[in-house]
């Protein structure tokens, strides 16, 4: 339930930060690829902003590109990220 | 009426068109006696490709014709002399100051307190570079920075030009992020400038994708020049330097500090809001062609991209 919400929640500040036109929460899959053709067709520049995003609002750093090939995968690789690094 | 050779930043190489042995010949002459046996050499080494590598020449006019429209015959013969030899004498300093020390070069740096303190504010520090002079002067100062320096830097396979630190087999002082790997290393660019650290990107050549660019008129007509350097300060917050390396005689380079900018998060979105920055970075770059017409080393048509 807990990662339910966390995804929600990304999905929401992905579509309204990154001002994703024509596409709803419910419309992304949790496994979907994020970048690249296929997926929600994010590209480097959005991951700039993405990953600031992930900081400001969860508190967690992506510090380098082995954990950003990780963590940046899809919806469900993000929660677990977080989830793996939130300091409660 | 230009002969026109399809080149386009994305099949630029970093590769050098000399041979191994070449290289290796003028880091014998360097060994031997500096800079002052090694320059004569390269007259006729450029008048060779001038003449007999017409594929080489050709390379330089993408940019010559622009710069200057009206020459044509024997004065455009002599441009391109003039910007390959000039190259031709940058790559050389870059050996000289791997063989011999960077004390072998006179090098100013006019606003290098300024650069000095933005670094060490610990904001984080975008140095914006440029296909300019001699990078190898300005790596120098760049490695005394009080924080790390990352460089965004493409080196292809099979590239035997070697990079100063290489002739003593140094380690390399500078972390170098590949513009090829995930996300074209904006990841670890945006981790570097979060914790403070200085990441250096070349402004002015396209790599990777189009749609992260903007046109912007240079020199005439409208150029893609690439966004990561303006997104990564509008979202980061950290300042960007514009820094040019110019050679100002035969063993004296003056590094200038062009501009400092500073963009806003509100900036990062749409890339639209971008277009100011861009147009002020090009402008500078616009006004260095006037003054250095044969330091602008881009030997591809950054004018022949897809505009739609």
């Amino acid at each position: 339930m807990k990662n339910n919400n966390l995804s929600e929640q990304l999905k929401k500040i992905i579509i309204e930060e990154l001002n994703l036109e024509d596409i709803e929460a419910s419309g992304i899959n949790d496994d979907d690829p994020l970048f690249g053709d296929e997926g929600l067709g994010l590209d480097s520049l959005d991951a700039v902003e993405l990953v600031v995003l992930i900081q400001k609002h969860f508190g967690v750093e992506i510090k380098d590109m082995e954990e950003g090939k990780v963590a940046l995968a899809s919806i469900s690789s993000l929660v677990d990220f977080i989830n793996n690094h939130k300091k409660d | 009426m230009t002969e026109k050779i399809p080149q386009s930043s994305e099949n630029w190489s970093s590769r050098s068109v000399g041979a191994n042995w070449q290289h290796r010949f003028f880091y014998f002459l360097i060994r031997l006696g500096g800079r002052r046996i090694a320059y004569p050499f390269l007259y006729p080494v450029v008048l060779y490709y001038l003449i007999f590598r017409p594929d080489q020449r050709l390379k330089s006019r993408y940019y010559l014709d622009r710069r200057f429209p009206g020459h044509t015959g024997f004065a455009a013969l002599k441009d391109s002399y003039r910007m390959i030899i000039s190259l031709s004498q940058s790559l050389v300093d870059r050996a000289l100051v791997g063989i011999c020390g960077p004390e072998i070069l006179k090098t100013e740096f006019p606003r290098g307190d300024e650069l000095f303190n933005l670094a060490a504010a610990g904001r984080g520090l975008i140095i914006l570079t440029t296909h300019v002079g001699c990078w190898q002067a300005a790596m120098i100062y760049l490695s005394k920075l009080k924080r790390p320096v990352h460089m965004l830097m493409q080196q292809d396979e099979g590239d035997i030009d070697r990079h100063y630190f290489e002739h003593k087999g140094e380690k390399n002082p500078f972390h170098i992020i590949d513009p090829t790997g995930f996300l074209g290393g904006t990841v670890e660019m945006v981790a570097a400038l979060k914790k403070g650290d200085v990441v250096c990107i070349m402004g002015d050549r396209l790599k990777g994708a189009q749609e992260n660019s903007l046109a912007v008129d240079f020199l005439g007509a409208p150029v893609k020049f690439p966004l990561a350097a303006w997104k990564l300060a509008a979202v980061t917050g950290a300042p960007l330097a514009i820094l040019f390396p110019l050679k100002t005689g035969p063993d004296s380079y003056r590094i200038d500090l062009a501009e400092i900018i500073e963009l806003d998060r509100k900036d990062a979105r749409p890339l639209q809001r971008l277009k100011p920055y861009l147009i002020r970075y090009v402008q500078t770059l616009e006004k260095l062609c006037a003054k250095e017409p044969y330091q602008f080393f881009n030997f591809y048509d950054m004018w022949e991209q897809n505009l739609e």
